[in-house]
């Protein structure tokens, strides 16, 4: 599992770096970017990374 | 069109009781109400997200708020010109900066709870929600405390100029008066800080540059006199949306008295499900056809209902139901789209620094004996009074 985050779409609402601090950081617009975009997504973070694509206003974080 | 009983007993059921006002709003299926007759009211969830996003059709781009004709920046401003201030006013609300102004906000917490706790009583209304979100902007302002005052009766003169005069001529006028004390006092202070630079927004104003030029007087005035009105009463209605819910769910204060950290998830899920800021304003820029079949033409006035499309289950399963144990759902609490709400990052610094002190200082608490709350019918809900007793 990758994350993606499209940043097009991201207004900077801030859901992903809140939940998912682990994976990915937020820029100095608070626009959330990812620490490593080549990482997948470690097992035992699948499901907040669910989360996090579901709380995203913008529909801006995908998971592949 | 969806009509219920008289205009005020409608208004009063929006802010009341907004999960039944906005679900009959819903199934009723259509964007005219006797509430709000003239308007344009946007209430699905998939309306509601285009709305948000599609700036050309619904334009932001109007003056004559908060007393001033000039549109209020970054708000009043659509893309390109919005991008320009938001890529300079963002950094300054930015998570980290954020974090950094949370111990202001703590210790203004701790101040205000000093005041009361050994009372065992307060209006939580008065003596936390209204003070705090103020004391936070005059930390950021680089504005003496002394300041109080002057701030909270402007604040209420701009948002609530009804309630101080008899007619809606008066109203316009106190509003025009009171924002042109509120721009003197902000050019006053730029004018200051150009001289004598302090480690503040005001400042932070005074030294940026867009296309390669200083802010003018005239842009910084109409940030602060923004920022003003969205950054008081916002955080007031919110505390209290929050704190009425608490009083009325026992389990709910037992967990955050409990679990420290569990506030996050509360005022996350709060802030989608009671919704404070239940709608924002746009215009139509040209005729279009809604979903619906309902026509909608160039210049109309649209009322985008963020709290009904919080709470609408069609596309996002269990949206109907309040659960504040569990994590994010996709919400517009702070809007949507390029104008997302600018100070978002503040208001849940603010609202999770007042929740998590409160319930460590006073983890049991209930609505004073014989009291009622008693919900304000504003589009910006709250209550007036919250009066709390606790042994």
């Amino acid at each position: 599992m990758k994350l993606r985050i499209d940043a097009e779409l991201c207004e900077g609402h801030g859901r992903c770096w809140d939940l998912l601090p682990e994976l990915v950081d937020a820029d100095d617009h608070g626009h959330g970017f990812l620490i490593d975009i080549h990482a997948s997504v470690p097992p035992e973070l699948e499901q907040k990374a669910r989360e996090a694509v579901r709380a995203c206003p913008e529909r801006a974080v995908t998971i592949e | 069109m969806y009509a219920g009983g008289d205009k005020s007993a409608l208004a009063y059921e929006r802010s009341a009781c907004p999960m039944d006002y906005f679900a009959k709003l819903r199934a009723a299926n259509t964007t005219k109400t006797e509430e709000f007759p003239g308007l344009v009211v946007l209430s699905n969830r998939s309306d509601v997200e285009g709305a948000l996003r599609d700036w050309e059709t619904f334009t932001s781009a109007f003056g004559g708020i908060n007393g001033q004709d000039e549109p209020l920046i970054p708000l009043n401003v659509d893309p390109p010109e919005h991008v320009k201030y938001r890529r300079l006013l963002d950094p300054y609300f930015a998570p980290k900066k954020m974090a950094s102004l949370q111990p202001a906000v703590d210790k203004h917490t701790n101040d205000l709870i000093d005041q009361f706790i050994d009372k065992g009583a307060c209006d939580f209304s008065e003596d936390v929600a209204v003070p705090l979100p103020c004391s936070t902007f005059l930390s950021l302002f680089g504005l003496p405390l002394s300041e109080f005052d002057q701030f909270i009766k402007w604040k209420d003169y701009l948002l609530r100029a009804e309630a101080f005069t008899s007619s809606s001529e008066e109203a316009d006028v106190l509003r025009r008066q009171t924002a042109v004390e509120v721009c003197t006092l902000m050019a006053t202070e730029a004018y200051a800080r150009r001289a004598a630079p302090k480690d503040d927004l005001i400042t932070y104003l005074v030294e940026s540059e867009i296309d390669g030029r200083k802010l003018t007087d005239s842009e910084i005035v109409r940030t602060c006199l923004l920022f003003f009105t969205a950054g008081l009463d916002t955080v007031t209605v919110s505390l209290e949306c929050i704190f009425a819910y608490l009083i009325a769910h026992p389990e709910a204060r037992k967990m955050l008295a409990e679990e420290p950290g569990s506030e996050i998830n509360l005022v996350e899920e709060l802030l989608r499900s009671e919704t404070p800021v239940q709608m924002v304003s746009r215009e139509a820029t040209h005729d279009l056809v809604l979903p619906n079949g309902e026509s909608v033409k160039a210049g109309d006035k649209v009322m985008i209902a963020i709290a009904s499309a919080n709470l609408d289950p069609n596309g996002l399963e269990g949206a109907d139901t309040i659960d504040v144990r569990r994590g994010d759902m996709r919400n517009f609490a702070f809007g949507g789209g390029p104008h997302r709400c600018l100070g978002s990052n503040l208001a849940r610094m603010e609202l999770r620094t007042v929740v998590r002190r409160w319930h460590d200082r006073i983890p049991e608490y209930s609505l004073a004996p014989g009291e009622k709350v008693i919900w304000n019918s504003s589009v910006l809900r709250g209550v007036d009074h919250l009066p709390l007793v606790w042994a």
